[in-house]
């Protein structure tokens, strides 16, 4: 939980660096205004994106984790959405299984001149999180 | 019977291979315990009864590059079309020796019906178990002691063979009833589901004795619960470790879990650690349409993609 | 390990809603970081010397920038840290102005956020290892695959600058579909004059290998070292003895095979030249039609050859070519009448498309010149056009512009009115398009000089009616519907992409959008490259688009192919995957997922396999560090360690 809290809830953002994190500069350039809960994670693809992270910051301390990369048959690197696609499917459906809310993992399609699109999925997403609470116990702060 | 026939077939197999993988009495008379023949004089202990209950497919992997023979159950013949999918054998190298099977014993089971006695004596007839111990003798059925997967089993005769030792036997549970477990799970809340999990991970003492025994988990000394690096656990005994643990297993299982049970049967504290895997199989099943271990021509799921994805639907917020 | 961070103010455009100071100041407390202050323009000159300075006199070792994006400065900067000694790869943004500063106006959450993406790129930065480029030999020829006018105009480029160049043209002859056109807009140049010495040019240029009638099989390997197997289709004649003399398309008893240089405007013989400019100027034979294939008896073609170039028994031949570069110049198709029921689906004679109806305008097209309806072959008096039939029509999938269709139908307007003086055309469309040098007062001239009634609304039925094709539309500026009656009634069908473009990309790894047009890799800044290093895209194969415009990219494409082999040996980049043979057990789970077939099997001394990266084709997508189960395969620069630990410093602060 940040120091913020209870304004800020955690949110980690994976963003595919070619379509999703440019569609969030384009956002930025066009200041279209976002909450400020999340927290980026640059990677160079959505494949690259082991669902294992999203669950490490589930189990550590995020209460929402977005992915987001290029729409399917745009990666720059051909393939590397559709392993994503499949791989974060599966652990949508995982997710609820152990008792996470599927709610508090969401991925997407973002290109990166879809600024209008990345300010409305970081707007939703924040807003779902904070409907669904903190994940975690207030953990004390570490002295 | 059966017995008699398989001993003749690894004997008509031995002088082509290096090794036969089967199963000999264990250390009591509950218990098998694999047997590797090298010489033929071995054939005389092999055994063949309900208590055969390792997947002895699981030692493949480490004995690529030898000629080997090997014995499987029906649920244990998926586990060698798994790794024929995955290039993990050379299919040229491996004799199959299949045996039709109609469920085994579950030994927890039998243990925890018996008072977890010492035991003297077993005797198999006519689908019972009978077990004698110092407090005397129990007749137990064996459809009511054999593991989950017994229960659900599809593929009663091995799905690959060369030799089949014994009549092909069909299933005669209906094929829905694979998940029946997963749905059931299902009818909990989030917070109940919740719970469940941490109490049953809570018992993990981080043996890893279900990846050990696990066939498809081949990455041996190199696994990342055990190398610090990269770091994706650490060695606390906090809930968030162990779920961490059994969920990096369940995941990188995705699509390859062939249910053989071996998991679930080494846990030395009982915990249900198939039920994460068989939730993801059940996706694999309805995504893909998909189910591991049956067709050696199949990719498995997660190392493929389909660039119009039929099932996935694009999440709205 | 001391790290040294750089907090950019940006002017106010950080500074006006962060506290850089607080950032610099709380960054300061992190362990391993030796140095943190904030400066006003870092990415300029004297920001970067703050840079340089900071790092010889802290004795720094890592460098974190919190500014702009990385997208942005990152080689900016990279080169920095470069000049101060430190391998370039020892640095790491935060992105604190597109993703904090520009988005939130509250100071207090924008400055907590921002010290967090800090820390983030802090621990990232302390686990980057220096990575080190190698270098490869370069393969100074090219392969252009399509030889329409952008695939022509590149491989001259390229012949002139000295390279050696290979093109691959999959139909009989070169020249694509501007071959096919009677005149050009808006000069009204005759189309095949202006391009048939481009095609001679590049039939007859030293350095330029054609391969007419061939396809690209397979491609493999990396850029600078590609080889690619192309199949020389049989066309069942020996090109090395057929002289082009024309008598087996004269004598051929079959008359009703398809031709598809006219776009089945009128039938052809089942062996023919496609047009008499053809380069190659040699005959094919089509085997759907061919009495000697269907039937088995025939021959005519054999006996009457005076050279005895025809062979039926011609097979398939598949040559290999070592290029390091690769142009794809395979431009458009069009969109099937079938796709438009409301303007017939095909089914009548009269509603032809604007290409069939270019085929007929042509004076060595079928009909010679002479416009005539298909029907009864009488001259048209009344001909109508109509714009966007598929193109802007979300129905009919094809929801954007096909480029060039306003100014084919003025053109075919001024055309037809210059053949049959007594003619009246009219013209239907939704907006007249018409941006380039002269094009408006072309589309005027159509209209005030050559008479061409141009209604605004669309067509939303066409019918016979006897003899003639009823247009039912609109008329949106006066407000009423209209019909006319035509004799002959010209779509403009939509242009889509080319034929087996889909899997082309396949073969090439690079990427198609929804509509099989290649992506490039900026839309604004890089028209002309893709992101598949050594694979350049030129003409309507990326983007519709017109003649000049095609030829503009081939000279582009030619130029970046030119400045590529400008040095004789390339850089890789080495934020790539690499294997720790020490952890791979062999799986090769990493192999097959690889979407540039960039990794390998290897065996190693002691006869484990394990799984080997090329390290010039890895593209670094890091697909195959999120499939291996064991982490022994890692994206450089990217690890799973790095990951980690962003995700756990953010997770527990």
């Amino acid at each position: 939980m940040s120091d913020v809290a209870p304004k800020e809830l955690r949110i980690v953002g994976f963003l595919c660096n070619w379509c999703s994190y440019g569609g969030a500069d384009t956002a930025g350039v066009s200041r279209f205004r976002q909450p400020t809960d999340l927290r980026v994670i640059r990677v160079p693809c959505s494949g690259r994106v082991d669902p294992l992270f999203v669950v490490r910051a589930l189990l550590t301390g995020a209460d929402g984790v977005l992915v987001s990369g290029c729409h399917p048959r745009d990666c720059h690197y051909s393939d590397g959405n559709f392993y994503a696609r499949r791989r974060l499917e599966m652990l949508k459906q995982l997710l609820p299984f152990v008792g996470i809310d599927e709610r508090r993992f969401h991925y997407t399609w973002v290109s990166a001149s879809e600024g209008q699109k990345w300010q409305q999925v970081v707007t939703n997403f924040t807003k779902q999180i904070h409907e669904l609470g903190p994940l975690h116990e207030k953990k004390e702060k570490a002295v | 019977m059966s017995t008699e026939k398989l001993k003749e077939t690894i004997q008509k197999v031995f002088p082509d291979v290096e090794c036969v993988i089967c199963w000999q009495e264990g250390f009591d008379k509950l218990h098998t315990t694999p047997l590797f023949i090298t010489t033929p004089d071995q054939t005389e202990k092999v055994v063949w009864n309900p208590l055969c209950v390792q997947n002895l497919a699981a030692y493949l992997p480490s004995m690529k590059g030898k000629k080997v023979a090997v014995v499987v159950k029906g649920c244990d013949s998926r586990t060698i079309v798994q790794f024929m999918q995955e290039g993990l054998i050379d299919r040229n190298n491996v004799v199959v020796i299949g045996i039709p099977c109609r469920g085994v014993v579950s030994v927890k089971k039998v243990l925890a019906a018996t008072g977890q006695q010492p035991i003297e004596d077993v005797k198999l007839s006519d689908g019972n178990i009978i077990v004698k111990t110092l407090k005397g003798e129990k007749t137990l059925a064996i459809a009511d002691v054999s593991p989950g997967k017994c229960k659900t089993c599809q593929y009663p005769t091995p799905v690959i063979y060369d030799f089949l030792v014994g009549e092909p036997i069909e299933s005669d549970k209906p094929a829905e009833s694979v998940y029946d477990d997963v749905r059931e799970f299902e009818k909990l809340s989030l917070a109940e589901r919740k719970a469940y999990f941490e109490k049953e991970f809570g018992k993990c003492i981080r043996c890893y004795a279900c990846r050990n025994a696990c066939p498809m988990c081949v990455c041996q000394d190199s696994c990342i619960a055990e190398t610090r690096d990269p770091h994706w656990i650490t060695q606390k005994m906090t809930p968030e470790e162990k779920m961490m643990f059994h969920m990096i297993h369940s995941v990188h299982l995705a699509g390859r879990c062939v249910e053989c049970g071996e998991c679930e049967r080494v846990c030395p504290m009982d915990i249900p650690v198939a039920k994460l895997k068989k939730k993801i199989n059940s996706a694999m099943k309805e995504l893909f349409d998909y189910v591991p271990g049956v067709n050696p021509e199949d990719k498995p799921p997660m190392y493929t993609f389909n660039v119009d994805e039929v099932k996935i639907k694009e999440h709205k917020l | 390990m001391r790290v040294g961070v750089f907090i950019c103010h940006c002017g106010s455009n950080i500074a006006g809603t962060i506290d850089v100071a607080k950032v610099a100041a709380e960054t300061r407390k992190i362990p391993g970081v030796a140095f943190a202050t904030n400066y006003m323009y870092t990415c300029s000159e004297p920001g970067q010397k703050e840079i340089t300075d900071a790092i010889a006199r802290e004795h720094l070792d890592r460098i974190v920038v919190a500014a702009c994006s990385p997208r942005m400065h990152e080689n900016t900067f990279r080169k920095t840290i470069e000049k101060a000694g430190l391998n370039r790869y020892f640095l790491e943004m935060a992105n604190i102005r597109e993703h904090i500063s520009w988005i939130g106006l509250d100071k207090e959450l924008n400055t907590n956020k921002a010290i967090e993406e800090v820390a983030m790129a802090v621990s990232k930065a302390m686990q980057d290892k220096p990575l080190f480029s190698s270098s490869f030999k370069v393969n100074k020829r090219v392969v252009v695959i399509g030889g329409g006018v952008a695939g022509m105009q590149a491989a001259l480029d390229c012949a002139d600058g000295g390279l050696e160049v290979v093109m691959v043209e999959k139909s009989p002859a070169i020249g694509g579909m501007m071959a096919r056109l009677d005149k050009t807009f808006p000069t009204i140049d005759c189309s095949i004059c202006i391009l048939g010495p481009k095609m001679v040019d590049v039939a007859q240029h030293d350095k330029i290998k054609l391969y007419a009638y061939s396809e690209i099989e397979e491609i493999k390997g990396y850029v600078g070292n590609y080889q690619i197997k192309i199949r020389k289709k049989a066309a069942y004649v020996d090109w090395t003895k057929c002289t082009g003399c024309g008598l087996c398309m004269e004598k051929c008893p079959t008359k009703n095979a398809y031709d598809y240089f006219n776009f089945g405007a009128a039938p052809t013989r089942a062996i023919n030249i496609p047009f008499p400019q053809a380069i190659p100027k040699k005959a094919k034979i089509d085997p759907k039609y061919c009495r000697q294939f269907t039937k088995g008896k025939c021959g005519v073609c054999a006996k009457v050859c005076p050279t005895g170039a025809i062979n039926y028994e011609q097979q398939d031949e598949i040559v290999t070519e070592d290029v390091g570069a690769i142009v794809v110049a395979t431009g458009y198709g069009l969109l099937d009448q079938e796709r438009l029921p409301e303007y017939g689906g095909g089914r009548y004679p009269d509603a032809i498309t604007g290409i069939q109806y270019e085929r007929i305008l042509n004076a060595s097209g079928p009909t010679s010149g002479h416009i005539i309806r298909p029907s009864d072959h009488e001259e048209p008096k009344t001909v109508v056009f109509v714009s966007c039939a598929g193109s802007r029509d979300k129905s009919v999938g094809v929801p954007y512009c096909s480029n060039f269709c306003c100014m084919y139908i003025a053109k075919q307007a001024i055309l037809t009115k210059d053949h049959i003086p007594d003619s009246q055309s009219y013209v239907f469309y939704m907006d007249i398009r018409a941006p380039g040098k002269g094009y408006d007062e072309f589309t005027r001239r159509a209209q005030e000089e050559y008479g061409a009634k141009y209604i605004r609304g669309r067509v939303s039925r066409i019918y016979p009616k006897g003899k003639k094709m009823i247009v039912q539309g609109a008329d949106t500026l006066l407000g009423t519907t209209v019909e006319v009656e035509a004799d002959l009634v010209v779509l403009a069908t939509a242009a889509i992409a080319a034929d087996g473009a889909p899997q082309m990309a396949e073969k090439l790894h690079i990427s198609y959008d929804t509509f099989g047009f290649y992506v490039e890799s900026h839309p604004k800044l890089r028209p002309v490259e893709t992101n598949t290093s050594g694979v350049f895209l030129a003409g309507a194969c990326q983007g519709l688009k017109d003649i000049p415009a095609s030829v503009t990219q081939g000279s582009a494409a030619a130029a970046k192919v030119l400045s590529l082999f400008s040095k004789d040996m390339l850089e890789s980049d080495p934020a790539i995957a690499q294997v720790n043979n020490n952890a791979c057990v062999g799986c090769l789970k990493c192999v097959k997922t690889c979407p540039f077939g960039a990794i390998v099997e290897d065996k190693l001394r002691d006869g484990r396999t394990v799984a080997k990266v090329i390290e010039t084709v890895c593209a670094g997508c890091g697909v195959c560090t999120s499939t291996c189960p064991c982490g022994a395969i890692q994206l450089q620069h990217f690890t799973d360690n790095q990951l980690l630990a962003e995700v756990s410093t953010i997770c527990q602060m």
